[in-house]
């Protein structure tokens, strides 16, 4: 009995422990982090921007383009087809990518090439002088 | 204080006289071997593969757009995700691995016979969901393997004649695989297979439980066994009690499962995740070597090897009612397999069979 | 019971085979020639003829060349460099759907600039754009790339054999010189990143940033110029080791993972025994 008993307990606490570190990821599981960059803001006055400026926000590289007659827009800059950084070309108001020549509208639309997505937009607001990102 | 709590729960619904008369003068034959557990730990993986189902349900995104992504993040940036998404995965394959062997099994010792055809019958049926559970499962994640497997798999009743292209557009839901096919593969595997699952699941264990447990066919003590004349409280010769006894040895298997799972997570965590399932789906382009899963090889090579693949099918669907329907097709009364060669030969034919289709389906 | 079932097996085999013959015919030929899992892709027209035996064996080469090409492998086909019609046969070779035959050799450039227009700003301002366009001869993209068979870069094209054509190896040597340590780097990341892959990580943004910038860097070298590839060699450098400091990191998580799992496997391995030794030990 005693050698029963020894083995209950030694099998109860294994079993225990096995479990409770089964559990423990559950748990962890079900917070999921704060995402970093959440609340990431950028300024900038009208004058800093230009028609045009290239910017880092939240780690990925990114546009301001004042278009003539429709505002401001942030786009990133990463092509979807392959994530090269894609360039301005004021003269044909487009974004050209130098690797394949995808191509896009400044609404960041896909004009024409491989690219398979139109372009990331981060939201921007426009107050006075200032403009946010963010 | 926990006695107290037992002695409460007993004065009101009579406890102890329910563990006594259910569990503890429950009698299992005395010559049992580890194969009698093989059920319950097919139950508990089932257990693991909805608490984990679950989990994943939790940051899953299924749509095609975002599935990869999503996976993508459950295994890198939700802490502890991995540890979720690969149990899922690896007791998955095991899962559809102890059906194989507790079919095999009860095959081998004749426990499909009289009285226990119903069970045999249910379990056929759950080793079908099992499957319908597997090949909707691997869509989820949309990889170039999801995708292109699910594509080969749901070509395959194309066969038919005349309702042949539209039972595919039904399974796809359109004429190629898509984000229907996915969205329907999901609602299967997440909505309707659970609940059929269990409920045949509970049919299964409730009949295993009401007729009782067989002698091994080839133990001493079945000789001195009487023979079955009907339903009636089951009298062994030689028996231990289901509790404690049974029990441990079922708990014993459990954590010899639950032990192959994490080996198997530990030192071979890419066995059931091949490269094309870490690449996003990519519809223009077959990677070179697609293969259905493992479970699927053998029933995948015989087709592309059967040069009419109508004939093939139907020799498929056909082996899939005998199947069902053996215990009524072999229902004499020998259940020893080793007192009818003819059966054992067959058998064994079949099983060289398979696992030559296999190897053959993998390597080919 | 049985005689039905046998029955029914009987008429099943009996309308496999013989019966539906002439329905049967045209369901193998569409359903066998296909490879299982068929994708929906068309042969293209230009393929059609090109692999045919009514063309001469060099044309008949372009497609076996083509399949074997980087260019093949990311779905870029015979149109997307060529032009013309590839779903109609009789517009295949069509001016009027912009067809280029095959590129006179100081228009190469242009031709394959269309799509690689970083690189074709670099090459024109280089040594050897400015003597393709001044004299009509110069290494164009053919000479060092090949046409059809065109593979996944690598540093090797430059060597002995193709760069002293026209001037001493010399001055290749000391390019390749300046490209080695970061083509290095650039290779041990996509090593990193295969691994990864098969241990079922897909790091995407590290994919990405790669891509850029090896991009970039490749597209440098199309300057033959030393001087501006040792400068730039500073800020690649730079990126190139913050990839592969996050693919540092992920090697590491997979390294707790594996530590993690074989602590619980070890913890199950022993609960079993004991219970196994107690479930032995009732059974005395």
């Amino acid at each position: 009995m005693e050698r029963r008993s020894f083995l209950g307990l030694i099998g109860s606490a294994l079993g225990l422990t096995a479990f409770g570190t089964m559990a423990y990821p559950l748990i962890r599981y079900l917070a999921p982090p704060k995402p970093k960059l959440q609340k990431g803001r950028q300024s900038f006055s009208k004058t800093d921007i230009g028609d045009a400026k290239e910017i880092v926000y939240q780690q990925t590289p990114t546009i301001i383009i004042n278009r003539p007659g429709k505002g401001y827009i942030a786009l990133a800059r990463v092509c979807t087809h392959l994530g090269c950084l894609i360039e301005y070309d004021r003269d044909k108001k487009r974004l050209v990518c130098p690797c394949h020549a995808g191509m896009f509208d400044l609404e960041g639309r896909v004009i024409s090439g491989p690219p398979p997505e139109p372009l990331l937009t981060f939201p921007l607001r426009v107050e006075g002088e200032e403009i946010t990102i963010g | 204080m926990w006695q107290k709590l037992k002695d409460g729960i007993d004065h009101r619904i009579g406890l102890n006289e329910l563990i006594d008369s259910k569990l503890r003068e429950y009698r299992v034959p005395g010559d049992t071997n580890i194969f009698y557990t093989v059920g319950i730990v097919t139950v508990v993986a089932y257990m693991i593969q909805a608490v984990t189902g679950y989990f994943l349900l939790m940051y899953y995104i299924p749509h095609p757009d975002h599935a990869f992504q999503s996976i993508q993040d459950i295994m890198t940036v939700i802490p502890y995700g991995w540890f979720i998404r690969m149990i899922h995965i690896v007791a998955a394959n095991l899962m559809v691995a102890l059906v194989f062997i507790h079919l095999v099994s009860i095959f081998f010792m004749g426990n499909y016979k009289k009285p226990r055809e119903m069970t045999w019958l249910a379990g056929g049926v759950l080793l079908l969901i099992t499957l319908a559970f597997c090949l909707s499962g691997y869509l989820l994640p949309w990889s170039q393997r999801s995708y292109w497997a699910t594509t080969i798999v749901t070509n395959i009743p194309t066969a038919f004649p005349v309702i042949g292209d539209f039972a595919v557009t039904i399974l796809r839901g359109g004429d190629s695989v898509s984000g229907v096919t996915l969205t329907r593969f999901f609602s299967l595997h997440v909505g309707f297979l659970p609940p059929l699952f269990l409920s045949i699941m509970g049919l299964h264990i409730f009949l295993v439980w009401r007729i009782g447990l067989s002698v091994p066919p080839s133990s001493p003590s079945a000789k001195e066994q009487k023979p079955w004349t009907g339903y009636a409280k089951v009298n062994y010769s030689k028996s231990y009690p289901f509790y404690p006894d049974f029990v441990l040895k079922e708990s014993s298997m459990i954590l010899l499962f639950l032990t192959v799972t994490f080996l198997i997570m530990s030192f071979l965590p890419t066995l059931f995740l091949p490269e094309t399932a870490t690449t996003p789906a990519d519809p223009l382009r077959t990677p070179p070597d697609i293969k259905p899963e493992w479970y699927f090889l053998a029933p995948y090579q015989m087709l592309k090897v059967i040069p009419n693949k109508f004939l093939g099918i139907c020799i498929q669907l056909i082996a899939i009612v005998v199947f069902m329907l053996w215990p009524w097709i072999d229902s004499g009364d020998e259940r020893n397999i080793s007192k009818r060669p003819v059966l054992l030969t067959l058998f064994l034919l079949l099983a060289v069979l398979w696992i030559v289709l296999t190897f053959w389906g993998r390597y080919s | 019971m049985r005689y039905i079932s046998f029955l029914v097996v009987v008429i099943i085999l009996a309308a496999a085979l013989p019966s539906s013959a002439g329905y049967r015919e045209l369901f193998e030929k569409e359903f066998l020639s296909k490879p299982w899992g068929a994708e929906i892709t068309e042969e293209s027209a230009c393929l059609e003829c090109h692999t045919s035996d009514v063309m001469t064996i060099e044309l008949q080469q372009i497609p076996v060349d083509w399949k074997a090409s980087w260019h093949y492998q990311n779905n870029v086909s015979c149109d997307d460099c060529h032009g013309g019609d590839s779903g109609d046969a009789t517009m295949a070779m069509s001016h009027q759907r912009s067809f280029i035959g095959k590129p006179q050799h100081a228009d190469i450039p242009d031709f394959c600039g269309k799509c690689h227009i970083g690189i074709l700003k670099n090459y024109i301002e280089s040594g050897h754009g400015k003597a393709l366009k001044a004299t009509g001869e110069g290494p164009n993209c053919v000479t060092c790339h090949g046409s059809h068979n065109i593979q996944k870069v690598n540093i090797d094209i430059i060597n002995a054999q193709r760069c002293s054509q026209c001037h001493s190896y010399d001055r290749a040597k000391i390019i390749k010189q300046a490209l080695f340590l970061t083509d290095k780097k650039i290779e041990k990341i996509e090593n990193d990143l295969e691994m990864l892959k098969k241990k079922g990580v897909y790091a995407h943004t590290e994919v990405m940033t790669l891509f850029d910038t090896q991009a970039k860097f490749r597209s440098l070298f199309h300057t033959i110029d030393v001087s501006v590839i040792r400068d730039k060699t500073y800020y690649f450098t730079k990126k190139l080791d913050e990839i592969e400091k996050n693919l540092q990191e992920t090697f590491q998580q997979l390294s707790f993972r594996k530590k993690f799992s074989t602590f619980l496997m070890l913890l199950f391995a022993c609960t079993w025994i004991a219970v196994s030794l107690i479930s032995k030990s009732r059974k005395d």
